[in-house]
């Protein structure tokens, strides 16, 4: 009964965990570019939805659309007039430059909404059904579909749009796709900006779960991490299967090693995937 | 000519002795903050000069090398815990750190630029949850050591600072004979192009653990030092990423792969990391992160690179018309 629980726990939240990956992901495969704003996004989704909880009690999942466009323009903004400019300096250029602006967007969480810990409680926080002595509590079960029908909605995007497969063509060749005609600046724009979205939508999806704090957006990071490395880089499949497999391994690990030791299991997994198999389960090989 | 070069590399170590006697100087007439504040800018240096040893000079960025860091300051908290001395617990602490790369830098230095300073980085961040849950390091509650005891705290102060100068003036050293000597002369091959390298014979896998292994050691040694400076260090605290992220910003900015760039590094970045702080508390991180940003785009290459290229604007340009996409 205890495993049937921990299953549908780590099943549950693993559907965040892929949300919450796919942007880095695929801005990693895309642009190369290893984006360590993306916690802080994640982050900024959650108090968007926090503020318009608590100031207009607009209900969190009614505020998703808000705070995906917010992040939309933020990241295009951050592409367009910071990030364009190292791109080709190379990965660690851009790593660095990211690393910057997140300390100076936490300040201004700071700043805004202060250190405490915020969380957004519905009315129907608590409530939930059971099944067969598993409880399932109807949020999780709503954030989980919802995550997974944006990934899902993403996979379609770049596969069925124009935009989507001029992407995808930078996944392959950047200049092939220069020589098609694509403009490879607005297409890291449009990615990037998409990336920042679904990762404001985690966010207000998270911030119905969990609560957060302007720090906090190093653990979201380490999931991103670990799930590129699991699931592959730049696959979207690849980040809907390992952000479930991260959240069953954690789960589990919660339950066999007690709830101190998840992100060391996970780092150790992360080592592990890189040694044996590092394009991950769907991924293709890194650039270097 | 030859006497112009002569002159000039007299002009340089007259400078160096310079600033070698006023920093030895300077503690004795400075009050205990800017004391403070040299000793973390000593500190920072040690670290960024002995990650360049790797990063620098190998090209491989170790982003979790903080890990060492705290290995090295709690493996001194412990054995002083149980009455060994200092400078043998700093000792132990470090060369246990040089061991633990050797074991498990086979593995891990074999994969190329990403993959590694992710790989060393889920290591550290592995290492520091372990660390929060075992009981014989404090678990969450950190570790406490006994302050050193001398005559005054001004004593203390100038204690700490000569022991980190004195720790600087070698790694400095140590990074100097690294670059003239054979083990630079690999790194570099390596960095330029690994393949090459291995064609022409080097050993690269043995090049690279030598050269991760130093960085290990002294930044396992400094690890202790502050251990014992702070008294009391903690987890999240010692194995914290922002330090990794802070002393490789350091490496890039004064220049990577040159003997005292790292220095430049870590003097400019922790000098206005604490002027800021003093002066503007509630936005010191912004001005900070906005002061990255600014060198990444413009400076990638680092300070040395800039004094090079004589300081010239059209430099800074260049970068960004290389870096543009």
């Amino acid at each position: 009964m205890l495993v049937m629980q921990t299953i549908v726990n780590g099943l549950l939240i693993g559907g965040v965990y892929a949300l919450v990956a796919v942007g880095f992901s695929l801005v990693w495969g895309v642009a190369n570019i290893i984006n360590l704003t993306h916690g802080v996004f994640v982050l900024l989704g959650a108090y968007i939805s926090f503020w318009l909880f608590q100031l207009y009690h607009i209900d969190p999942f009614l505020s998703i659309p808000f705070s995906m466009a917010v992040l939309f323009i933020t990241g295009f903004l951050i592409q367009k007039y910071l990030l364009n400019y190292v791109v080709r300096a190379g990965v660690f250029m851009t790593l660095i430059l990211t690393f910057g602006l997140a300390r100076v967007f936490e300040n201004q969480m700071i700043v805004a909404w202060t250190g405490d810990w915020r969380t957004v409680t519905t009315s129907y926080a608590g409530s939930g059904f059971v099944i067969g002595g598993v409880s399932i509590p109807y949020i999780r079960v709503a954030v989980f579909i919802l995550a997974l029908i944006f990934c899902i909605c993403l996979n379609i995007f770049l596969n069925r749009t124009k935009i989507g497969m001029a992407i995808r063509a930078l996944t392959f060749n950047v200049e092939g796709a220069r020589i098609v005609g694509i403009d490879i600046g607005r297409i890291y724009m449009i990615t990037f900006a998409i990336s920042a979205a679904m990762a404001g939508a985690a966010g207000s999806l998270i911030s119905t779960i969990y609560s957060f704090s302007p720090f906090l957006g190093t653990p979201y990071l380490s999931w991103s991490f670990v799930i590129v490395v699991l699931g592959g880089l730049g696959s979207i499949y690849g980040a809907i299967v390992g952000g479930i497999l991260l959240g069953l391994i954690e789960s589990f690990s919660v339950l066999t090693f007690g709830p101190g030791y998840q992100v060391a299991i996970g780092f150790v997994i992360l080592v592990i995937f890189l040694v044996v198999r590092p394009q991950g389960l769907f991924g293709k090989k890194f650039l270097t | 000519m030859r006497e112009k070069m002569e002159r000039k590399k007299i002009l340089k170590i007259v400078l160096m002795l310079l600033i070698l006697t006023l920093l030895g100087l300077l503690p004795f007439h400075l009050s205990g903050y800017w004391v403070r504040l040299f000793i973390h800018i000593f500190m920072y240096a040690i670290l960024a000069e002995s990650t360049n040893m790797l990063m620098g000079f190998a090209g491989y960025v170790p982003f979790g090398n903080v890990v060492f860091f705290g290995m090295g300051a709690y493996i001194t908290a412990i054995l002083m815990g149980k009455g060994i001395p200092f400078f043998a617990g700093i000792l132990i602490g470090a060369a246990i750190c040089f061991l633990f790369t050797l074991a498990i830098g086979h593995p891990i230095l074999k994969m190329k630029g990403h993959y590694f300073a992710i790989a060393t980085m889920g290591v550290s961040e592995a290492m520091k949850q372990i660390v929060t849950n075992l009981d014989i390091t404090g678990g969450g509650s950190g570790l406490s050591l006994v302050p050193l005891s001398l005559p005054s705290v001004r004593d203390v102060y100038l204690f700490f600072y000569f022991l980190m100068f004195l720790i600087l003036a070698i790694t400095v050293l140590v990074t100097y004979f690294i670059s003239k000597g054979r083990l630079g002369y690999a790194l570099r091959a390596i960095k330029a192009n690994e393949e090459g390298a291995k064609s022409i014979g080097i050993n690269t896998p043995f090049f690279k653990m030598i050269a991760w292994a130093l960085s290990a050691f002294f930044t396992g040694l400094t690890g202790g030092v502050f251990a014992y400076w702070m008294t009391y260090i903690d987890s999240p605290g010692v194995f914290d990423i922002v330090i990794a992220v802070k002393f490789i910003i350091m490496i890039l900015v004064g220049g990577a792969g040159t003997v005292f760039g790292p220095l430049l590094g870590a003097f400019f970045i922790e000098f206005i990391s604490e002027l800021v702080w003093s002066k503007f508390l509630i936005f010191h991180l912004t001005i900070l992160g906005s002061i990255i940003v600014l060198v990444i785009i413009f400076m990638p290459k680092g300070f040395i690179w800039f004094y090079q290229k004589r300081f010239t604007l059209v430099a800074l340009l260049e970068n960004v018309r290389e870096g543009k996409v």
